[in-house]
């Protein structure tokens, strides 16, 4: 794939000093800050509540570390991957559409280059910013509680990346076909709500990637997890997402 | 979080909650407000990422977050203020004087020979034509761009692609570029089928006709990382952008490409261009839209080039092509017209001259030029002045002072006028167009 190393790190520079630095990886960071503050403040605020309202008590049991990750791994699931969605609907298209990629794709870098170039730059961030966020939420959830199960954190949050970069291939697939990102956005917001569905289903959450999220959860909390399946399907729907992204991209005029 | 909030609204009537209620409520409309409003008003071109409904989704679906993302990182600074500023503190940077362009190119080019350049042992084809086109034909949706176009170029020239708006030039340097594919026909560049993907772009330099750049990086970091693409690195590729900026006239800009204006943006695209040393430079419309000194910055560049590379040039401003081109080919509708040297496209149009010739009477001269054989119109112009239209140049310019000695005439002036570009164009044009 030629002209990949350098596009590559084009790519990593333009998300240092473009607004994709703030996007997911502050998504990422105000889980892992949220998710633990949250649980811990919420019996003390409702302790007041019933102390400033007579007759009217709601008692919660004493918040743990494991609700803390549980929250966390929520946070990952909806409001993190939505806006990875969100963000990420232009990551092909956009450019083609502002021209830039017409003035890169003439000099000798591959077509194959490009589109993997991008996945690989804002899969780096995912990774890197689910692990630096893992750890923030591990260490304020030491400070808050204690450690609980951390060691499971880490296999939970690797399964949600995994299903963070299939949707990701997804997304650089609906880019390089629908030209707008708001319809590639739109169409990844459809893609998204479908693998919920899916993950309503038993059979589908163990067979498609659907099941990865719970079975992240189930991870965290020490359940027997489902996990294999859908991770395989993952990784396969992933990877054939990219591939089919590459040949489209191939032939598409710019 | 959702859950605690929850929780938090079933008790209106606490008063410390209620404030507490109220201000957030108040921030979440304020920020959400302020950034509608500011997406509503701003130009997509100062969004970031140059769409504004991935971030209306944002801003609504996310509340406080996505509003303060948006805010924060979402929009960017109006190209023109930055401009405008740049242009207000610091003198307009411009290109080098020729003099200096041409060293700098030499610079470029003398590089490039030394091997590191990818094209560096690659011979044009056997028949010499950096370029050649042979019955392509492409058509977008229903629309003939391109029909049966056959062309051509010379290696070493400098070749201006000349057209009316629409007649295919574009799609031309496109399909030569790599960027769009050909329905039918061959297309090689240096020998090579264009399909052959990196190996022909390595060897090629293409400036669109409106060239976007990263609006993010500055002049410097562009010419580096399209050098890199070509393989570049080290001190060769530093050197080389250091020529480069040099021969574009932007040496000392430091602000971000964001804020060039057009000419500045067009000189870095020519410059990006040129960073590997080409052996052939594809360059589609690059005076259009700049005002005049732009325009001259630019041919001053692309003539500083001759002899050094071929440059394919599509244009539709006559000046520009007989100012730096030596060969042309007209195109109209899809198809070549004409294409020959500049200076044999006028002689070609049936050796057709006009002389202007200024006696002390006009009026008998035209009488008795009547007859000539050679003469094709004559026509009173100002002050004693007759324009005479003839079909040979060298009968013309023996037998007219010959004339005028036989009728006692006092020749004050006598001036062969040669056809401009213009002439040839309309003449070639005029008629086919509705």
């Amino acid at each position: 794939m030629t002209g990949l190393a350098p596009f590559l790190h084009k790519e990593m520079r333009e998300t240092l000093r473009t607004w994709r630095l703030w996007v997911l990886p502050g998504f990422l960071l105000f889980s892992a800050v949220s998710s633990p503050v949250v649980m811990y403040l919420t019996p003390t605020l409702l302790d007041r509540l019933g102390a400033a309202q007579q007759g009217f008590s709601i008692t919660l049991p004493e918040p743990t570390a494991l609700q803390s990750y549980i929250e966390y791994l929520g946070n990952l699931n909806e409001l993190t991957l939505f806006a990875l969605v969100i963000a990420y609907g232009g990551i092909v298209g956009g450019e083609v559409r502002s021209g830039t990629a017409g003035l890169t794709l003439s000099k000798p870098l591959a077509r194959a280059a490009f589109v993997i170039g991008k996945w690989l730059s804002q899969a780096l961030v995912v990774v890197v910013g689910a692990a630096l966020a893992t750890l923030i939420c591990a260490l304020l959830t030491r400070l808050l509680f204690d450690a609980g199960p951390a060691a499971r954190l880490a296999p939970a949050v690797s399964l949600w990346v995994a299903y963070a970069l299939m949707l990701l291939a997804v997304l650089v697939l609906l880019s390089v076909e629908l030209r707008a990102p708001a319809a590639a956005s739109g169409a990844g917001v459809g893609t998204y709500a479908a693998l919920l569905v899916l993950a309503q289903f038993d059979v589908t959450s163990r067979v498609t990637p659907a099941g990865l999220p719970a079975a992240g959860l189930a991870v965290v909390q020490g359940e027997s997890a489902h996990w294999v399946g859908p991770l395989i399907a993952t990784v396969v729907v992933g990877a054939a997402c990219l591939v089919v992204a590459v040949l489209r991209f191939r032939r598409r005029e710019i | 979080m959702t859950m605690t909030l929850a929780h938090i609204a079933v008790t209106p009537t606490s008063p410390v909650l209620l404030a507490g209620l109220v201000t957030l409520c108040v921030v979440e409309v304020g920020l959400l407000a302020w950034a509608l409003v500011d997406l509503y008003r701003r130009p997509s071109s100062q969004v970031s990422g140059g769409h504004k409904v991935p971030w209306l989704i944002l801003c609504v679906l996310l509340q406080i977050v996505g509003p303060v993302i948006y805010l924060v990182a979402g929009r960017e600074r109006p190209a023109t203020t930055r401009a405008g500023r740049l242009h207000a503190d610091v003198p307009v940077p411009r290109p080098v004087g020729r003099p200096d362009a041409a060293a700098a190119a030499d610079r470029l080019f003398a590089a490039s020979a030394g091997g590191a350049d990818p094209g560096a042992s690659v011979s044009p084809s056997p028949s010499g034509a950096a370029i050649e086109l042979r019955d392509v034909r492409k058509a977008f949706k229903g629309a003939v761009a391109l029909d049966g176009l056959t062309l051509s170029v010379p290696c070493g020239s400098v070749y201006g692609f000349l057209g009316p708006n629409g007649a295919g030039k574009t799609t031309t340097l496109r399909i030569l570029a790599g960027l769009a594919r050909a329905d039918a026909g061959t297309v090689r560049v240096l020998g090579r089928d264009v399909g052959d993907g990196a190996d022909v772009r390595s060897l090629v330099g293409y400036l669109p006709d409106v060239p976007a750049f990263y609006r993010w990086m500055t002049a410097p970091e562009y010419l580096r990382f399209a050098g890199s693409l070509f393989g570049l690195s080290g001190e060769g590729l530093e050197d080389r952008v250091a020529t480069a900026l040099t021969l574009a006239g932007l040496s000392t800009t430091r602000t971000r490409i964001g804020g060039f204006s057009r000419g500045m943006k067009q000189r870095l695209g020519v410059a990006q261009a040129l960073i590997h040393g080409p052996r052939l430079l594809l360059l589609d419309e690059p005076t259009s839209a700049l005002d005049p000194i732009g325009r001259r910055d630019v041919l001053d560049m692309v003539a500083s080039l001759r002899g050094r590379t071929t440059v394919f040039f599509s244009t539709h401003i006559l000046a520009d092509v007989e100012r730096v081109c030596d060969t042309v080919a007209i195109l109209d509708r899809g198809r070549v017209v004409t294409e020959s040297g500049i200076d044999a496209l006028r002689r070609s149009r049936g050796g057709i001259s006009r002389l202007s010739i200024e006696v002390d009477d006009p009026g008998r001269l035209r009488e008795a030029l009547a007859g000539a054989p050679w003469v094709r119109s004559t026509q009173a112009g100002e002050g004693g002045t007759l324009l005479v239209t003839c079909d040979d140049v060298d009968a013309a310019q023996r037998e007219l002072p010959a004339l005028v000695g036989r009728l006692g005439l006092a020749l004050r002036r006598f001036a062969v006028d040669e056809l401009d570009l213009e002439d040839v164009f309309v003449d070639l044009l005029d008629g086919d167009h509705p």
